[in-house]
């Protein structure tokens, strides 16, 4: 039975454990952990982003013990892709091994998270829950990350030239050393290869693309007032109906610069190729913030001109000024909040139809730009995506 | 006589180089001694220096000026030694273990580090300590200001029960510090910059949160601080600033009891600082 509801808002971090260890235990538990994997679970509620670091880990360390699922994949590449924290990055990473075999798709994944985490590397504990580490003795985010590396073996010949770089450089500690010199030697091991299928992602792997959503037009969104990045109000079905969108959710806060800078960038980049192509007065854009109280309209704007977003009737940043619950409830937001502020959410970008409904969403993973132009030129045609 | 008198003269000489000499011996024994107590900093040059240092840090049998010193050159370290990220584990765990040492310099140091790279860990403690003082590693003041690092820390609502009961007055100004993001906070810092019982430098705190957090509220506060007789010149100087840079300028011109609180206020016996601002107000809103 999923988890769900007031019930688990109150769940003490001892009790979550009990709960993570209990699933993990079970054979059928899998599908249950992966439901408190939801950004929006309300077991996240009210809690600050590091209790929230821990307990996303202690679950993907449970779905590692269990082995992890294709339908699990997302959640473990989605952290090595855009993930900041060393725990979630190792633990990732651990669970990554866990999954049935290697695959060369998953290189890439590893390597951004080793670029991204070898400059802050933590050591880790992964004995007990809410536990920190204070010796360096065990295992470290950098740490996970090789050995991940060594489980593809010849599956990450991709990212040979990366490691070797790095290891011809002075001055690495013994430690790291040993670490990168044993990732090599599984990936020069070319009987260990094993030849991945269709040379991608897993089918489950992709599940980062959802199609038209179930709950459509519920009659509270036409109560959602919106304010743009000028301060003009606008009523969200005003903007939304007559031309299809697409719309990117962030907030200004945000201190992963993978996740909303990154995204609010490439918005700029969509509203560029849009324009390149004659469709900026046909197609809407919209960056849409998660935390309406704080982005009020003089910061949305500033924060869509320092990454070039382009701004006019057709394009807005926007913030809800009424509905704030009905415009998350709308889209299925993959959000929570703390005492105040987001505490974690995923990466989100909705293309709508011209009656405002979602046509396609794109989640977790990073999307490429003109995969979203040519999905919503589709809309605008009026072809069903596929 | 002339030889006597030459013999006092060398007498009086030789006894001045010896009390000179004296001095200058004892200037290089205080020198030696100040060098001493506070341990020379060593500049690491590689990794392998990096963990040198970092035994020198935990090792509690060390003093605590060593300990201290080996702490500063690390941090040096952090920039200058090529490849420091590849012992960046090794650093946080001992950051993490010597932030609970029993020298609180040590471990207001320590702590610091950990909570401007925003470390769960010290996080962690630094809540702990707030909620309940008996665990506390270091004084209210000082956790509300590391914690203030991290928006995403999670310490508003102990910040907000700091504020309404303080242990101290310098606890309550970091918990205000701190709710200044804080959006649920905004009618809070409308009671503090209303309440001329309360500190000037915290109503100043208010001012500036209100302005960040709900700057329609600050204005609106703004106009009633003017317009009070008895509120405080350097508050009124505040309002007006608020008002001037950031105010809606036709409403302004057409409030004749502002028009006149502010030029009360200009020609009163204000420090001429605080006039200043007034005298901004009043060329840029008088018609």
């Amino acid at each position: 039975m999923p988890i769900s509801g007031d019930a688990t808002s109150v769940m003490s971090e001892d009790r979550f454990a009990d709960l993570v260890g209990m699933l993990s235990a079970d054979p059928v538990g899998g599908a249950e952990l992966m439901d408190l994997l939801r950004e929006e679970h309300p077991v996240y509620a009210g809690r600050g982003t590091a209790t929230i670091v821990q307990m996303r880990g202690w679950i993907l360390l449970a779905l590692a013990r269990i082995g992890l699922s294709d339908q699990a994949l997302i959640f473990v590449l989605e952290e090595l892709d855009t993930g900041l924290d060393a725990y979630l990055i190792a633990a990732a990473a651990r669970a990554l091994r866990s999954y049935s075999k290697p695959n060369e798709a998953f290189a890439p994944f590893v390597a951004r998270a080793l670029d991204r985490i070898r400059f802050h590397d933590e050591p880790v504990s992964f004995e007990r829950y809410g536990e920190y580490a204070t010796s360096s003795t065990g295992t470290s985010a950098v740490s996970e990350l090789l050995a991940a590396l060594a489980w593809l073996g010849p599956n990450a010949q991709a990212v040979q030239p990366q490691l070797e770089r790095w290891r011809a450089e002075h001055g690495l500690s013994r430690k790291l050393r040993l670490d990168l010199d044993r990732a090599l030697k599984a990936i020069r091991e070319p009987d260990r290869a094993i030849p991945s299928c269709c040379g991608g992602l897993p089918a489950a792997g992709s599940v980062s693309i959802r199609a038209a959503m179930e709950s459509q037009e519920p009659s509270s969104i036409n109560s959602v007032l919106m304010q743009d990045q000028d301060g003009k109000s606008v009523k969200f079905l005003e903007f939304f109906r007559g031309k299809p969108a697409i719309v990117v959710f962030f907030y200004t806060r945000c201190d992963n610069p993978m996740k909303c800078s990154l995204t609010v960038t490439k918005l700029a980049r969509v509203q560029a190729l849009l324009g390149a192509r004659g469709f900026a007065g046909r197609i809407r854009t919209a960056a849409i913030t998660y935390d309406p109280e704080f982005d009020r309209a003089e910061r949305l704007r500033v924060y869509g001109r320092d990454r070039a977003v382009r701004t006019d009737e057709d394009h807005r940043m926007l913030r809800a000024v009424e509905g704030n619950d009905a415009l998350r409830s709308y889209f299925g937001l993959g959000v929570n909040f703390g005492e105040a502020l987001v505490n974690r959410h995923r990466i989100e970008l909705f293309i709508l139809d011209a009656t405002g409904r979602v046509a396609v969403s794109f989640e977790r993973l990073h999307w490429d730009e003109e995969q979203i132009v040519a999905r919503a030129v589709e809309t605008l045609n009026g072809f069903e995506p596929r | 006589m002339m030889a006597a008198k030459r013999k006092v003269a060398k007498k009086k000489v030789a006894k001045k180089k010896a009390a000179k000499k004296k001095a200058a011996k004892k200037k290089v024994s205080t020198r030696r001694r100040s060098t001493s107590a506070s341990a020379p900093v060593q500049v690491a040059e590689s990794t392998d220096d990096v963990q040198r240092l970092l035994k020198v840090l935990c090792d509690t049998g060390k003093l605590i000026d060593v300990r201290m010193a080996a702490l500063q050159s690390l941090g040096a370290a952090a920039f200058s030694v090529p490849n420091f990220e590849s012992v960046s584990a090794d650093y946080i765990a001992a950051l993490r273990e010597v932030s609970t040492d029993s020298h609180e310099q040590l471990r207001r140091r320590s702590l610091g580090i950990l909570m401007r790279n925003k470390d769960g860990f010290a996080q962690k403690k630094l809540l702990d300590g707030l909620k309940n003082p008996a665990k506390a590693l270091l004084p209210p003041e000082k956790a509300l200001q590391l914690l203030g690092n991290d928006a995403h820390a999670g310490a508003y609502s102990v910040a907000r029960a700091i504020v309404k009961k303080p242990p101290n007055q310098d606890a309550k100004r970091e918990a205000l510090r701190l709710l200044a993001a804080d959006v649920k906070s905004a009618p809070m810092f409308e009671k503090v910059l209303r309440d001329k019982n309360e500190l000037r430098e915290n109503r100043q705190l208010a001012a500036s949160a209100l302005h960040s957090l709900n700057p329609q509220k600050l204005q609106q506060q703004a106009l009633k601080i003017l317009k009070d007789k008895s509120d405080y010149s350097d508050i009124k100087a505040t309002s007006l600033t608020a008002l001037e840079q950031f105010g809606d300028d036709a409403k302004f011109a057409k409030d004749k009891a502002l028009m006149l609180s502010v030029t009360r206020f200009n020609s009163s016996k204000t420090p001429a600082k605080y006039k200043q601002s007034a005298r901004r107000f009043l060329s840029k809103y008088d018609q």
